[in-house]
């Protein structure tokens, strides 16, 4: 009787923590896409600035990766970095300072892309947090939204987005945008279709210096 | 709509007035059931709502009841408790104060017969007779017939005198040494008169304090028996008491829980590093859910300690124990709860360097590098301030099992009285809405006849034209349900029916 006891006592405990094989509902999946292709290289440096900032805010248990956009990004050789902070905020704070230092390196030697796989970078995001089985999924696409593919690469299929939050930042105007802003506007649009078409939602954040819109 | 008036080859307004008075005409006929079917609801709704009403009413008074019972239970344990504390500090008081009287006696009698012994000794000592007075007037009586006896006698005269003088003297100097004795011994009574005045002036106050004390039990008496004896103006005393007892400790009760919260966001980060702090249950992290237990763990502590020490009753089983028990178990409860301040003390510790790497590493990320030098020089302040309150918090907060007693002790009161009012109000509504379906109902059926009215006065003219031709003298047409007084009762609808 008392062994029963002692069993439904670990079962109900079993059974009303988080964790397992389930998808932890409050740890937190962001995946950076950082577009290298170009003289968008040059715009790294705010990214940095992101990543030290979402780094800050980022909780034990979250799950960070940065990776970048180049000619063919549906691959892992993309990741910059990634982590899943320690349950231990003193580990994950070490984690932090040595995913930053791998950041800094990263912008400081980055070499330029002759193409943009947007797409392709975005479906790995979708692969990889849809692996990592955290309960809020973020995508931020740290890009111009140009999409550049080389030949011979097919990328009109739909995404996936269910459940997923997908961010455009620092998205710059082109040249022949400033010629002719409706390919901005259709750009954009664009996106925004494929997004929320795949059950996402979507958002376009422009403004970095607004701490807010950057909030988990 | 527009179907009815179509299958209708008369005009709209036509069709309308044809069939409102085809309506009216069904409903004059349908008039005595209709009547029957609006009283019978409103009279349902009127009965049913007043039972209700009487049901709360009732439960509101047997509520009531059993409210003052409680009441005047808890007034008789806490008079009970007043009254044996008072008995208790009496009973200290005589050990200690008055239990010394005999050797106070003992003392006085000393002192009485000291001073008597004094007193006794201080007596004045009449001076001796001068027995030399008789001599000296013999010798004056003497007749001095010759010059020789002149001489001889004036010799003697001189050395009676002489001899007088010396005896005067010396008697003159016994009287005074005598005097001096006397006031060195009435010099000598002066304390003991003052030392016996303190006594019994303590003697006196010690008294005075047994009879204000004697007082206070007095009333206190009074008011135990007025409570035994379930009056009114005890009742009444103690709904006061409790509810501002009930205030008081609500509001002591809130000061501990803010103080629980503080304590809680004091160990909530340090115990995220032992149990991590990704993992959740329920909704809520392990950290947060191990710090709630040890400030709930120290709460229990502190109850029990105070339940051992006999300053609160929440559990009648620890104050039936015996005291050897209850001190084995209050030296427990203590140590323990000395030992999880002392754990909230290293969590304390552990939060500010915590917090410390957190603010290194925000300011590197933002980069600004390693935080200034000179704040590291005030480190130690909220260190040692954070580590003081980890400690001295948890044993403020056992304190709280005081007002917490009070608060479930008079909240059962409280509640009780609250709900009684509610119920007031509930009965009040009730009857309320029961008169008011009463007053629907007449006006409901004031409304049908007011439908009809045109079959109702045709009704009535020929009524009155067959008893004015009968010469039975004529009903006066007054109310719509063709009575003089019609409407006042959920009835009249039908003898109108029937008249009709």
């Amino acid at each position: 009787m008392r062994r029963l006891w002692i069993a439904v006592l670990v079962l109900s405990l079993f059974g009303c923590s988080d964790g397992g094989g389930q998808a932890n509902n409050y740890q937190r999946g962001v995946y950076l896409l950082l577009d290298t292709s170009g003289t968008y290289t040059e715009e790294l440096v705010k990214a940095k600035q992101i990543i030290n900032y979402l780094l800050a805010y980022l909780e034990p248990g979250d799950t960070f990766v940065v990776a970048r956009i180049d000619s063919g990004s549906f691959s892992e050789k993309d990741i910059v970095a990634k982590v899943t902070l320690d349950a231990r905020p003193s580990a994950a704070n070490r984690q932090k300072r040595e995913f930053a230092s791998t950041i800094a390196d990263f912008v400081t030697n980055v070499k330029s892309s002759a193409y943009t796989d947007i797409s392709g970078g975005l479906l790995q995001a979708i692969e990889y947090l849809n692996e990592a089985r955290v309960g809020k999924k973020h995508i931020y696409i740290f890009s111009d939204l140009k999409e550049d593919l080389p030949a011979n690469f097919k990328r009109d299929f739909d995404f996936t987005l269910d459940g997923f939050v997908v961010k455009a930042l620092n998205v710059t105007k082109l040249r022949s945008d400033n010629v002719n802003p409706v390919e901005y506007l259709e750009r954009v649009a664009d996106w925004q279709a494929r997004v929320v078409q795949g059950g996402g939602t979507w958002g376009i954040i422009n403004d970095l210096d607004r701490a807010d819109a950057l909030a988990l | 709509m527009s179907a009815i008036y179509s299958a209708f080859p008369t005009p709209p307004w036509l069709t309308t007035l044809i069939l409102f008075a085809i309506a009216v005409l069904l409903l004059y006929m349908a008039r005595t059931s209709a009547h029957g079917a609006i009283n019978s609801i409103f009279r349902m709704l009127h009965n049913g709502l007043r039972i209700g009403a009487r049901s709360v009413a009732l439960a509101e008074k047997r509520l009531s009841v059993r409210n003052r019972d409680v009441l005047l239970a808890l007034g008789r344990d806490h008079a009970e408790r007043e009254l044996n504390r008072e008995f208790f500090r009496i009973n200290r008081f005589v050990e200690r104060d008055l239990g010394g009287y005999p050797q106070v006696q003992r003392a006085i009698q000393a002192q009485v017969a000291q001073i008597s012994e004094d007193y006794k000794a201080s007596a004045e000592v009449p001076p001796p007779s001068p027995d030399w007075v008789q001599a000296v007037e013999s010798v004056a009586k003497l007749q001095v017939k010759e010059k020789s006896n002149s001489n001889l006698t004036s010799r003697i005269l001189e050395d009676i005198y002489n001899a007088a003088e010396d005896q005067h003297r010396e008697t003159l100097k016994e009287y005074r040494e005598a005097m001096t004795e006397r006031n060195n011994r009435l010099r000598q009574m002066a304390p003991f008169w003052r030392k016996l005045s303190n006594t019994v002036d303590q003697v006196g106050k010690h008294l005075q304090e047994l009879v204000t004390r004697s007082n206070n039990i007095d009333r206190q008496m009074e008011h135990f028996e007025e409570i035994n004896r379930g009056t009114d103006k005890a009742a009444r005393r103690l709904k006061a008491s409790n509810s501002i007892q009930f205030c008081v400790a609500l509001l002591f009760v809130l000061f501990a829980a803010g103080g629980a919260f503080f304590n809680f966001h004091l160990i909530a980060l340090p115990m995220s590093e032992m149990v991590g702090a990704a993992s959740r249950v329920g909704g809520v992290k392990v950290a947060d859910v191990a710090a709630l237990v040890i400030i709930f763990l120290e709460i229990t502590m502190g109850m029990f300690l105070l339940e051992c020490l006999g300053w609160t009753r929440l559990f009648p089983i620890i104050g039936a124990m015996d005291d050897k028990s209850r001190v084995r178990i209050a030296i427990a409860c203590g140590t323990f709860l000395l030992v999880l301040a002392g754990v909230e003390a290293g969590l304390a510790f552990m939060r500010d360097q915590i917090a410390a790497d957190y603010s290194a590493l925000r300011a590197s990320l933002a980069g600004a590098g390693s935080a200034p030098e000179e704040e590291a020089v005030n480190a130690w302040i909220p260190r040692v301030t954070g580590m003081f309150l980890g400690f001295t918090v948890p044993l403020a907060l056992t304190l709280v099992a005081i007002p917490l007693e009070y608060l479930i002790n008079t909240g059962r009161n409280i509640f009780g009285m609250l709900l009684e009012y509610l119920l007031r109000l509930l009965a009040i509504l009730l009857r309320l809405a029961g008169n008011v379906s009463r007053h629907l109902g007449h006006l409901t059926l004031y409304l049908y006849d007011m439908l009809i009215v045109l079959p109702l006065w045709l009704e009535g003219l020929w009524l009155a034209s067959r008893r004015a031709s009968s010469g039975a003298g004529g009903a006066e047409f007054g109310g719509p349900d063709g009575n003089a007084d019609g409407g006042s009762s959920f009835y009249r609808g039908n003898e109108v029916s029937k008249n009709a």
